[in-house]
């Protein structure tokens, strides 16, 4: 069995466990970071987009309304290329409460968060999507984040910084010595091939899963799992980011983030990380509250909904199934030696994306102090890296490609939703192991477009088949998967798109009937 | 004031069209925008069998072709084969006993009728043309799939365009091999490159005017089998399809007015209204077109006929008629793409003569008629029955339209 040893074993390749990773080089350890799928296939990829100003939260937490704010400020130094400046408001409709503005604005104004008011009047001439019946609208410090180019912006300066991220790699169980976790089995899910890493200390930083890595470790860690449904639509009709002055509910927010807004969110309690399944009651409420702000909403065409999965530290472990949008939104850190668990971990449970830089800064001052060393946190001040930048957001591409040669560029176009070109499937397919189209859409927006993978998943398959050694048999797969997130929005134009898709791949080439059928 | 106004100018709308005019009907085809043919393999599927006439009388009562009738078929199909022997893209099979053409995918779909350039290999020596820059084929894939399932010994052939052409889609490259010259000198390129093959296989792009006695010559220049592969839209065996039987119409008096939307139009006290015809939203202003009958071959969700609105609504779109469906949108749908969808047998419930229905059962509208897509009871993705109801509906519409007429 091929061994590794490492200061610190962080387990989980979110946006909590890749700033934990990250903070860890900066203070000069040696990690190593397993994910057992790809990144952003979790919580944090299924992310609504929005970086939190905190308002949201002035008056249900202040706390976590001051942090939220400040790793706002933070987000915006270090991670740039991944935010868009997009601005905010907060607007109350006719149908809101009508003395909770001034409250709230009051709990920002106790808060130390900005929320200026600005006439109706001026927020339509910003915004002359939004509906003239909105009463009131303050301005706040949101602003838009693309999470898969966070966590690749983290994931490269990992490995800038000598750490390693193990990718595909699943925890199976940890090695005891005495009453100390010293090492991990860790299973390779592509070659299932399985290796041992002895560590100082692992993070458990598992997201929705951080209850089943905790068990493997012989904790008891109770999380409280809340599915959150967000819905996509397939154009921009706004510029700034949108929230309900209202308390915390149902579809709340709207944010313009690339070439789509998101409609966010649900709160639903799960029991497992993977009841991820979506209920047409879920999106019709998303599109309900989004007609309130955007009249239209629901005409409009919608791209796709997905769900993804909040992981929260459940108050204590007799309620059942808590109502987890009161749980709060604060984080933990929990160093289970001192609660009399084993020693050689740490779980890091909660918090939100907008703060997980700040998440990772307290877990490592946890980590010095268990392995007595003394360093300062660098990351609120050291830039990420963004040299190798393969997620592209669309105007990005569109510099580039007004940059090539006349006449290659549109035969080279592989996605043209998303403007993916030949040269960028090839470079990723040699660079990297991806070895399904879902690794590519992740690493590329293959098929996140409208035509989600209609025309591009033949296309880009073709390329694998030319590259791949083995055949890849995922076309089927990856169209399943697209096929998901369009069921809970098929009307209208989805509806014709989705017909589309089946009609090429199953008439028209020939992909739906079982194998040797004719042979 | 023509006999007979059609809205669509897919496989549906376009058979009745000949059918009508070959009756002596004067017609007006109306279509919003292009047809479904563009998305075809232009070949006539009727069931996914190899022998698809017994199980027709499995299907439910409900399905179009119960409601056709195996004779609309049966006599459709035939009329369908005589258009194509008179012109010069000849399509061979029949009803009886189904042939398998090779799909892109490496497997094969089982169809009745089909044009000269598709079908199976011959032979075990293969050759797969890549055409330089040509994406919607995907030649490494398919030899690996036909690796995987036969002993074939298949090669990839790299395919040079000359003078360093390249062409994004199947339908620009087949308007290149439409010019004798170009297609001349691209045959001379690619002829040594297949030497000693017993099949080459291309995608199908072989021009949109290729033509049975030209592709003879083009498998005798190569001196082996020539099969063309239908790709990613624009697919050219359907275009093919689609321009021998426009061209056919009208040269049989068929008038065609495309690019508008049509509303239909209604006179009479409820319960005995006719359709006095459609009015068309053209760019100049609304036009009204009046007719002694109208078929409606407008199409499913993916064409228009039918639209499917939030929550959980369906409406056809000419008269704007409500559509039945599930009140459960979760039960549009299933799992895999590759199941029957409940959405997809969604459409206009129609009598034994292709009339409309309202909920009591009774014809909407004594004159109104549909074929094709727009009909409920039939998956025909999943079925591989697209053409197969395409023409026995349209088939039986036109046939009781001339009959009401002649009453």
């Amino acid at each position: 069995m091929p061994r590794l040893s490492t200061e610190l074993l962080v387990i989980g390749g979110g946006a909590t466990g890749l700033g934990i990773a990250w903070d860890a080089c900066l203070r000069g350890f040696k990690v190593v970071l397993i994910e057992q799928s790809d990144l952003g296939q979790g919580t944090s990829g299924r992310y609504h987009g929005l970086l939190h100003s905190g308002a949201r939260y002035a008056i249900t937490g202040p706390s976590l309304a001051h942090e939220c704010a400040q790793e706002n400020a933070i987000l915006r130094r270090i991670a740039s290329p991944a935010i868009e400046d997009t601005g905010g408001y907060f607007l109350a409709t006719p149908a809101d409460p009508l003395h909770y503005p001034d409250r709230w604005l009051e709990a920002c104004k106790q808060a130390g968060l900005q929320a200026e008011e600005v006439g109706v009047a001026e927020l339509l001439r910003r915004e002359p999507r939004l509906s003239p019946r909105i009463s009131r609208a303050f301005r706040v410090h949101d602003a838009s984040l693309d999470s898969f180019d966070l966590l690749h912006m983290l994931s490269g300066s990992i490995l800038e910084a000598g750490g390693q991220v193990l990718l595909h790699h699943r925890l199976v169980g940890f090695i005891r010595h005495g009453g100390a976790l010293v090492a991990a089995e860790i299973e390779d899910l592509r070659s299932a091939s399985v290796l041992r890493i002895a560590f100082d200390l692992a993070i458990n930083a598992g997201g929705p899963w951080a209850g089943q890595i905790a068990n493997l470790a012989g904790i008891h860690l109770p999380l409280a799992l809340g599915k959150g449904t967000m819905v996509a639509m397939a154009s921009r009709p706004v510029h700034s980011v949108l929230n309900r002055c209202r308390p915390p509910s149902d579809g709340d927010i709207i944010v313009p983030i690339g070439s789509v807004a998101v409609l966010g969110t649900t709160d639903i309690p799960v029991s497992h990380p993977r009841d991820m399944q979506i209920q047409d009651q879920e999106v019709d409420a998303l599109l309900s509250e989004a007609e309130m702000l955007l009249p239209g909403s629901t005409h409009a065409r919608i791209l796709r909904a997905w769900a993804g999965i909040r992981p929260l530290l459940a108050p204590s472990a007799d309620e059942d199934a808590p109502e987890t949008r009161n749980i709060g939104r604060a984080h933990a850190i929990i160093d289970h030696e001192a609660q009399n668990g084993p020693s050689g971990i740490i779980s890091v449970i909660g918090g939100k994306l907008t703060t997980f830089r700040l998440m990772a800064q307290e877990c490592l001052d946890v980590v010095c102090m268990r392995l007595g060393r003394s360093v300062e946190c660098s990351t609120a001040t050291t830039p990420l890296e963004q040299a190798d930048r393969r997620f592209f957001a669309l105007p990005m591409r569109h510099r580039q490609l007004a940059h090539r040669e006349r006449g290659d560029i549109a035969s080279d176009l592989i996605c043209e939703c998303e403007f993916v070109p030949r040269e960028d499937i090839r470079r990723t397919l040699a660079a990297d192991s991806p070895q399904t189209l879902d690794d590519l859409r992740r690493d590329l927006r293959i098929g996140m477009g409208p035509c989600q993978a209609g025309f591009c998943a033949f296309r880009t398959a073709e390329i694998m088949a030319q590259v791949l050694p083995q055949p890849s048999q995922d076309l089927a797969a990856f169209l399943h998967e697209r096929w998901k997130g369009l069921r809970p929005v098929a009307w209208g134009d989805t509806l014709e798109q989705m017909e589309l898709t089946r009609r090429l791949y199953a008439e028209l080439l020939g992909f739906s009937q079982p194998p040797g059928r004719f042979s | 004031m023509t006999d007979l106004i059609i809205i669509g100018a897919g496989l549906a709308g376009l058979f009745a069209a000949n059918m009508a005019a070959d009756l002596g009907a004067s017609v007006c085809l109306v279509a919003r925008g292009r047809g479904g043919l563009s998305l075809s393999h232009g070949c006539i599927a009727v069931l996914n069998r190899a022998q698809p006439l017994r199980a027709l009388d499995r299907l439910p009562a409900s399905h179009p072709y119960q409601l056709a009738g195996k004779e609309a078929l049966k006599q459709s199909v035939k009329a369908f084969a005589s258009w194509m022997r008179a012109g010069d893209l000849h399509y061979r099979g029949r009803l009886g006993q189904s042939l398998p053409i090779l799909q892109a995918s490496g497997r094969s779909a089982w169809v009745n009728l089909a044009p000269p350039s598709l079908g199976q290999i011959h032979g075990r020596s293969v050759g797969v043309g890549a055409i330089e820059g040509f994406r919607d084929f995907a030649p490494q894939m398919l030899a690996q799939a036909l690796r995987a399932k036969e002993d074939y010994r298949v090669r990839v052939l790299p395919l040079p365009l000359p003078r360093s052409s390249r062409e994004l889609y199947a339908i620009d490259l087949a308007a290149r091999f439409d010019d004798p010259l170009w297609r001349n000198e691209t045959l001379r390129l690619w002829k040594p490159l297949a030497r000693g093959l017993d099949t080459l296989i291309l995608p199908a792009i072989l021009g949109l005017s290729m033509h049975s006695d030209l592709f003879n010559l083009i498998q005798e220049h190569f001196g082996c089998a020539v099969l063309e592969i239908p790709t990613l839209p624009p697919s050219l065996p359907g275009l093919r399809l689609e321009r021998a039987l426009r061209q056919r119409a009208k040269q049989h008096g068929v008038r065609i007015i495309e690019g508008a939307p049509a509303i239909g139009r209604v006179e009479g006290p409820s319960g005995q209204a006719r359709v006095i015809g459609i009015q068309l939203q053209s760019a100049g202003g609304p036009r009204m077109l009046s007719s002694g009958a109208l078929l409606l071959a407008t199409g499913g969700v993916i064409h228009g006929g039918l639209v499917a609105l939030h929550p959980n609504r369906m409406r056809e779109t000419v008269f704007g008629y409500p559509i039945e469906v599930q009140p459960e949108r979760s039960a549009w749908t299933e799992l895999s793409p590759f199941s029957p969808q409940a959405y997809a047998m969604a459409g206009l419930r129609v009598n034994t003569r292709m009339q409309p229905l309202d909920p009591a059962g009774e014809p909407l509208f004594a004159n109104l008629y549909a074929a094709g897509g727009v009909i409920s009871g039939s998956d025909r993705v999943y079925e591989g029955s697209r053409q197969g109801i395409d023409l026995a509906t349209a088939y039986r519409a036109v046939q009781s339209i001339m009959e009401d007429s002649y009453h």
